[in-house]
């Protein structure tokens, strides 16, 4: 076949040698040596690992987190992708800041911002006793709420950018066209515009999903000991209980919900190109 | 305007809102608590001070770390640059099959668990008998940076004519040389936001950084942790401030270089 | 009142008046064009009558009913836009089924309409591919039978033939204007070519600055236009500058460069004017003494017709076209004698 002896091709090879060797390949390795034990090829540990009810609970708290994240992105991020794609510019320049700065500041010190906002007398427990929704300042430190909104806070660019690439490109004329055919603006949203923003929403769906599953500092931050996730729980065998076992098994299982995110969301988004 | 459209308006501009506001939150509240003159973080803090600042100077370990961060930053965006783009150009131009399994496959490690990448890279490091922090460090970082280079630069090169480049070989250049005087300016937009976000995400990389440490080699975020853990006061403020000023300045240039619209296009 | 009744529709964006007070009646099945240069307002005019602009003061009237304020999607007035905007994400049938879909009209009414109309536009085979595999003139087709399916009361078309090609264009626009006058669909063209504007229409509307200079059938604005700008916009023209000496019983007496000439109409002595008339209509060597001597500049043979240009002083010009040389193409540089009949002599105030 030609393709084979394309001379271009030969210029991937650096990149992707790089990344068979020294990440691929060591995945690859962590995956399978969770499958061999003392006496060979075994499923023990993960016999054990899916037994013990306090393991589910873990992967159930996994789940649910990076659910919730991404759903509070979705709600907030979408209408706001919107917003970037119409505003002027003075408000695309504060959005546009709002968004890029926080991502270059880094995990670390917007996790470590948000401990100082969710505590007892922190500003968001100031703002709601304000506005009325509680009687009197709580804490948010160390709850799912407060992890769940200091999660979605450092996520949310990831999902307003993927929205926003794609809503800027649709053609306004086409909303004019359907209108003049007769569709009510509500229609018109659902049938034309929402079905164009939906690879948006998928690419950013799979990132926040995807991420907030994976996520270590913040939970460790922000929930302490008590809220296992599967990232937690795996740096915690790793480096604290020096549990190797434990670790690779929790490992490999957070490493086959990830890539499920990541194919799944490619197949999905494929399936919207080739309809498209 | 339908009543719809106009709930439809006020919906949109709302979440506007609430997106600058809770966005900016973090950090506006990490400034001023860096100035507060008590070593418990209040708001607002009864008093303005600077001695968190004052601190910086003296703490151990801040600026080794900071170096090695920005060393192995500046070293891992570099390389991934490089066979960065030389990938992006072989699967925007070659025509072997397999090029979008590729180019997912590069991506990857952005989506995947960063703790499982670095577990698995360690214990692989340690069958080839690397032991060293700071070279494993170097190495592992690229991993990191070579997704961000290879998306950004991968986009902006399907959107590049190559018949410039044609151009400029008939007009006398080898194909080499017109790569660097046609292409690579046109890829400089491309260049510098992927090179940003990747180098930034180098220097705040904690889940795979965390397993290529010893006493003497430490990036900035393992460092900030330890202090997180150790003696929480705000001089861990001051010095995320001092992050968010270098943060301020790259877009503030990178506004300049490229336009800020440019860089939404990570 | 006509079947679409525009009334002093006026419009300005910031300091700039788009559209100053216009006036356009259009009857039932009727196809009329807006013929104009770019800025002259014909596609805000459009888009006023289509509801996607608003009027800052004037109304809309269509059918005998004030649609003035009504949102366009109940306005029933279909839009071919300049770049089709057809929906990517949906197939050319389903294309052409949105209107009748969002107006929620039976499956099998909607299918058989879709059908209906496809076939129309010679489409049927390509009911189920995606848009995006079409070609221009394909493209149009799609976006012409989905503005039609609805049966709007009146169709609007901003420039539709613009992206193509020639001889498809000439053939889209018979095609186009045989199966609207086969449904009877009052239509309202928007254009800046004239010769696109003097084939399809049964009136033009010729447009320069916001305001209609003239609204008439093709060959009256052809043989008689109403301004100078209608006079350059369509067709050629031979144009002489001139000042008038007297007005005597309906005709004005005119000093040009080639000497005096007459025309119909009235000017006050002394009056600047400008002098044309239409190329075909300047006969060489004609009988009788009206007429005067020019000198070739140029002769352009075309096959079927010469183009003979004179010699003249900015901004005059005089060309002649005639099939009628019995000696053959003359050199450049013959003099010849010129003549044409007083009642093709068109004046206007100079510009």
């Amino acid at each position: 076949m030609k393709g084979w002896r394309d001379p271009v091709a030969l210029l991937a090879i650096p990149a992707i040698a790089y990344l068979l060797l020294l990440y691929a390949l060591p995945l690859l390795w962590l995956l399978m040596k969770s499958f061999i034990g003392p006496g060979g090829l075994t499923l023990k540990p993960y016999i054990d690992f899916f037994a013990d009810p306090f393991n589910w609970r873990v992967v159930w708290n996994t789940l649910v987190v990076a659910l919730w994240v991404t759903l509070v992105c979705l709600i907030v991020g979408y209408p706001a992708a919107f917003a970037l794609a119409r505003a002027g510019v003075a408000l695309q320049i504060a959005m546009l800041v709002a968004i890029i700065l926080p991502l270059s500041v880094g995990v670390v010190v917007k996790a470590f911002a948000w401990q100082i906002v969710l505590r007892r007398d922190g500003v968001v427990s100031q703002f709601l006793v304000a506005v009325g929704v509680w009687d009197e300042p709580q804490r948010l430190l160390f709850t799912q709420a407060g992890l769940v909104l200091g999660a979605a806070n450092i996520f949310l660019p990831f999902m307003i950018l993927p929205i926003y690439s794609v809503v800027k490109l649709i053609d306004p004329r086409l909303t004019e066209a359907g209108a003049t055919l007769g569709a009510t603006p509500l229609y018109r949203f659902l049938r034309i515009v929402l079905p164009l923003t939906l690879p948006g929403v998928v690419s950013g769906i799979a990132f926040v999903f995807s991420m907030a599953v994976s996520m270590y500092v913040i939970p460790s931050l922000l929930i302490g000991d008590r809220f296992q996730t599967l990232s937690t729980l795996t740096g915690r065998s790793f480096l604290f209980m020096r549990n190797e076992q434990l670790g690779s098994t929790t490992a490999v299982v957070l490493l086959v919900l990830a890539v499920s995110v990541v194919v799944g969301s490619s197949w999905l988004a494929r399936r919207l190109g080739a309809r498209a | 305007m339908t009543a719809l459209e106009r709930t439809a308006r006020l919906v949109m501009w709302f979440a506007a809102l609430v997106t600058v506001v809770f966005l900016m939150t973090p950090l506006v509240v990490t400034v001023a608590a860096s100035f507060g003159s008590s070593s418990v973080f209040s708001l607002p803090p009864p008093d303005w001070s600077m001695r968190w600042y004052q601190r910086l100077a003296t703490t151990r370990g801040l600026w080794p770390a900071l170096f090695v961060s920005l060393e192995v930053a500046a070293f891992s965006t570099a390389v991934a640059l490089a066979i960065g783009t030389l990938c992006a150009i072989a699967l925007v131009r070659g025509r072997f099959p397999g090029r979008e399994a590729i180019a997912t496959f590069l991506v990857s490690p952005l989506m995947l668990p960063g703790l499982v990448v670095g577990i698995a890279m360690l214990q692989g490091f340690k069958v080839a008998g690397l032991r060293e922090a700071y070279s494993s460090l170097l190495i592992a970082h690229v991993v990191i940076t070579l997704p961000y280079i290879v998306r950004t630069v991968l986009a902006s090169l399907s959107l590049f004519d190559f018949s410039l480049i044609d151009a400029a070989r008939t007009l006398g250049c080898s194909y080499p040389s017109a790569l660097l005087k046609v292409m690579v300016p046109a890829l400089g937009p491309a260049f510098l936001t992927s090179g940003m976000f990747a180098f930034l995400a180098s220097m705040d990389n904690y889940p795979i950084s965390i397993f290529f440490t010893d006493g003497w080699t430490k990036t900035l975020p393992i460092q900030m942790l330890q202090y997180v853990e150790e003696n929480p006061d705000p001089t861990i403020a001051a010095i995320s401030s001092g992050l968010v000023l270098l943060a301020i300045l790259t877009l503030v240039v990178g506004d300049r270089l490229v336009g800020l619209r440019k860089l939404a296009d990570f | 009142m006509s079947f679409l009744d525009v009334s002093g529709a006026e419009k300005s964006f910031g300091s700039a008046m788009v559209l100053g007070g216009v006036d356009l009646g259009v009857a039932q099945g009727e196809f009329v064009s807006l013929l104009g240069p770019s800025g002259c307002g014909k596609t805000t005019l459009l888009r006023i009558v289509a509801g996607l602009l608003a009027v800052d003061r004037g109304t809309v009237t269509l059918d005998g009913e004030d649609i003035t304020a009504r949102p366009p999607h109940k306005r029933d007035v279909g839009v071919v836009f300049q770049n089709y905007a057809l929906f990517p994400h949906l197939t050319v049938a389903e294309n052409v089924a949105f209107g009748l879909k969002a107006k929620r009209r039976g499956a099998a009414e909607t299918r058989e309409a879709v059908k209906r109309f496809l076939d129309l536009v010679h489409l049927a085979d390509f009911a189920d591919r995606s848009v995006r595999a079409l070609s221009g003139g394909q493209q149009q087709r799609v976006a012409v039978a989905r503005a039609l399916a609805v049966r709007p009361k009146l169709l609007l078309l901003d420039e539709p033939f613009s992206a193509l090609d020639r001889k498809l264009r000439e053939t889209m626009q018979i095609e186009l204007r045989r199966l609207l006058r086969e449904l009877g669909t009052t239509s309202v063209f928007v254009t800046h070519d004239q010769d696109e504007a003097l084939t399809m229409s049964d009136r033009i509307a010729v447009m320069n600055r916001g305001a209609i200079e003239q609204l008439d059938r093709p060959e009256a604005i052809y043989r008689r236009p109403a301004t100078a700008f209608a006079l350059g916009f369509v067709g050629l023209s031979s144009r002489l500058s001139g000042r008038v000496i007297g007005t005597e019983g309906g005709l004005a007496t005119v000093e040009t460069a080639f000497g005096r000439l007459v025309a119909p109409g009235s000017f006050v002595a002394g009056a600047p004017v400008l002098l044309a008339v239409r190329p075909e209509r300047i006969k060489v060597d004609p009988p009788g003494g009206y007429a005067f001597t020019a000198r070739l500049r140029d002769a352009v043979f075309q096959g079927s017709k010469v183009q003979l240009h004179f010699e003249t002083t900015e901004p005059d010009q005089l060309m002649v076209e005639t099939t009628d040389l019995p000696d053959g193409v003359p050199a450049p540089g013959s003099e010849m004698k010129l003549g044409w009949a007083v009642a093709d002599t068109l004046l206007y105030p100079a510009p």
